[in-house]
């Protein structure tokens, strides 16, 4: 399964979708991480996700720590109930910098200059 | 309008229909195809005529003395049963009839259309062998099925003249003939379109319709290897029946795989015809008597033909040889089938160790006096999940429960290092959110592919029951009263292994004397129904139905409750329970 990914405002948009479990987190993994190697700042959009594990949830964390390693932006936007819950449960919302949209991303980003 | 004229006016509505639309086709030049002579070309136009009488025929055939020498040769010859009876072309006429002579005409005219020095590289005796050898199969079934004999031979000598024209088109193609012609009729139909991007029975058809063939003939000629693309009537459809049957008996002497062609004749004949096998059997056992009465007749040098008997040893020496080769892999099977269970054994053997080393890492203390009990059941051989306790210097209790993302091996490992860790630093280091930074930093510097621990820490003093808990992205803490939910410890700091520079926060309480419920996801998720997973809901009602059993056995019945509802376990559980005391 291949998910979309799309280029706006500088920005890679890695648009996450569905159940994201142990046998599609790989998937998720592979569109993170081939958009971190070209080194560009990566936004994971969740909005359309129903479901993520832990192996999910992984693939976000390695796609955070790469993207520290590397300096480059990452964030989440868009997260959906489903996955919000699974992050709050585990205090991950402490981990990822989590916006309701690229443009809330990008009005962020903006203040901080 | 006539149903040849309707029929061509649908192929070319036929988008699907290849030929009108194929290139290979299109760029033939009629100019450029061999032709009957012209002779032969106005007698049998004259036979299609429904009025033209024997007399007419006759003026026609005495302006060509070759060609009527020829047909009151063939006319007397044995094949056609009136041997040295017809001495005139009139009485030709007359005796055999328009339709016969109209048949033997054409035959002629074909076989002369192209004449061997054309093709010098060609072998166009064993093309006309093998067509022969068609139209005498085709004519024997036709006197058994009661059709007409001098369509079918015609059809059958016929229905693949269309390959000529193509190496005729193709000359730098005739070194590919002797294979072609050694090839089962789908096999060499195969082979045709990758030679010369087209096949004999469009070609033949195109041909057929250009030189004004009768239907039955041209519409036999095109559609003997595959369905006709529009409708046709049902005696034309026979006779493409007839040309399709006749290849393949042909093919059972002149292929070399013999038993390919044997076994698709039997069934083709058996389909369209009703012949049962020994028929067939029958028919094909008097081939070899009537191609030579019949190459006589046409004077085809035909050479010495392969007798059935020994088409028939062929076919069963390649049915041994098939059987040979089946056994051989039937033996190669059963070594590969042994060869994985022997690597399967293996690979059990060596997860049943690294269970064992896993099953090792959980506590052995005396656990009633430490009022901490718990249970782990693996989804696999082997556990992402853990926990484990022991007893401190100072009399205190320092227990965890503890997840590894993923499952499999690559978790266990992780799960090893981090209980080692757990089970080394906190004998001497009695906080928890110290000892959860410490390993935290430990499991963050060998951290791949985003792997990440949740882990439920604490020290109780089993005195006084004060519990100093640190919960770390694990699920909540939850606190019983007897079967009743008192209260629950979320986790106040995200998972281990994720930064560094993680803060992570003690909370402390007393538990006097409630119960510390912690467990894992696969609590959670066990599966009820096919559809319904377990939930807290479901999970705490769980809890308080065997909150009066022993905590020993009540973490076995916790389980076991579960497992009875799901036979399969998806995701590792894990359970412990921490009582506490006045």
């Amino acid at each position: 399964m291949e998910y979309e990914i799309e280029e706006i405002k500088g920005y890679a948009i890695v648009h996450l979708k569905g159940d994201v479990d142990l046998s599609r987190s790989p998937f998720a993994r592979k569109a993170i991480l081939d958009c971190l190697q070209e080194r560009k700042d990566v936004l994971v959009d969740l909005t359309a996700v129903t479901y993520i594990d832990s192996s999910g949830v992984a693939s976000l964390v390695e796609g955070f720590q790469v993207s520290r390693r590397m300096s480059l932006d990452f964030a989440l936007i868009g997260v959906s109930d489903a996955a919000m819950s699974v992050l709050q449960l585990a205090r991950l919302d402490q981990v990822f910098p989590i916006f309701a949209s690229l443009d809330a991303r990008i009005a962020h980003t903006e203040r901080r200059t | 309008m006539s149903l040849h004229t309707l029929a061509r006016t649908k192929r070319q509505e036929d988008d699907t229909n290849k030929m009108t639309t194929n290139p290979v086709i299109e760029t033939i030049n009629p100019s450029e195809l061999p032709i009957p002579p012209e002779g032969a070309f106005r007698i049998i136009h004259a036979c299609n005529k429904e009025n033209s009488d024997a007399h007419q025929l006759g003026r026609l055939l005495e302006r060509d003395p070759v060609l009527t020498i020829e047909i009151l040769r063939i006319a007397n010859s044995a094949y056609f049963g009136f041997s040295g009876k017809i001495t005139t072309v009139s009485r030709a006429v007359a005796v055999i009839g328009q339709r016969t002579l109209r048949h033997i005409v054409l035959c002629v005219a074909m076989r002369d259309a192209l004449k061997p020095g054309q093709l010098p590289a060609l072998s166009v005796e064993t093309f006309w062998t093998n067509a022969l050898r068609r139209a005498v199969c085709a004519r024997a079934l036709a006197t058994e099925t009661g059709l007409d004999v001098d369509t079918s031979f015609t059809v059958g000598l016929l229905q693949d003249f269309g390959l000529l024209v193509l190496f005729y088109l193709n000359p730098h193609r005739i070194a590919e003939w002797p294979g072609l012609a050694e090839l089962a009729p789908d096999d060499r139909y195969a082979m045709e379109r990758q030679l010369f991007d087209t096949t004999h029975d469009q070609v033949g058809q195109q041909l057929a319709e250009s030189w004004n063939l009768p239907q039955e003939l041209s519409l036999a000629m095109g559609f003997h290897h595959r369905h006709p693309t529009y409708e046709i009537e049902e005696s034309s459809a026979t006779y493409c029946h007839i040309a399709q049957c006749a290849d393949w008996m042909s093919a059972v002497f002149s292929c070399t795989d013999k038993r390919h062609s044997l076994g698709n004749c039997h069934a083709l004949l058996e389909k369209h015809f009703d012949l049962p096998r020994s028929e067939t059997d029958r028919l094909l056992s008097q081939t070899n008597e009537q191609l030579t009465e019949a190459a006589q007749a046409f004077g085809f040098d035909i050479g010495e033909q392969v007798s059935y008997a020994a088409v028939i040893r062929q076919a069963n020496m390649r049915l041994l040889e098939e059987n040979q080769n089946i056994q051989e892999m039937n033996w190669q099977l059963e070594n590969v089938l042994k060869e994985r269970d022997r690597v399967a054994a293996e690979l059990k053997q060596e997860l049943d160790l690294a269970r064992e080393v896993q099953r090792s890492l959980l506590p052995m203390d005396n656990a009633d006096q430490l009022k901490v009990f718990g249970i782990n059941l693996s989804a696999k051989a082997v556990s992402g999940d853990f926990y484990d306790f022991l007893k401190l210097h100072n009399g205190k209790v320092a227990f965890c429960i503890a997840d590894v993302s993923g499952k499999g091996m690559h978790a266990a490992l992780l799960m090893a290092k981090t209980s080692s860790l757990f089970h080394c630093l906190g004998k001497s280091l009695h906080d928890p959110a110290k000892l959860l930074t410490m390993i935290n930093r430990e499991i963050v510097e060998t951290s791949i592919h985003g792997m990440f621990i949740t882990m439920a820490a604490g020290v109780i003093d089993p005195e006084t029951s004060e519990v100093m808990l640190c919960n770390a992205g694990h699920l909540p803490v939850l606190r019983m009263r007897q079967s009743q939910p008192v209260g629950e410890y979320p986790a106040l700091s995200p998972p281990l292994g994720i930064m560094p520079e993680t803060m992570f926060r003690n909370e402390t309480f007393n538990l006097k004397e409630d119960s510390l419920y912690l467990y894992t996801d696969g609590l959670l998720e066990a599966k009820v129904t096919a559809q319904e997973r377990q939930g807290k809901e479901r999970l705490l009602t769980l809890f308080g139905k065997y909150a009066n059993k022993q905590p020993v056995e009540r973490l076995q019945f916790i389980v076991a409750d579960l497992r009875q509802q799901s036979e399969e376990i998806e995701d590792d559980m894990t359970l412990l329970l921490i009582e506490g005391t006045m």
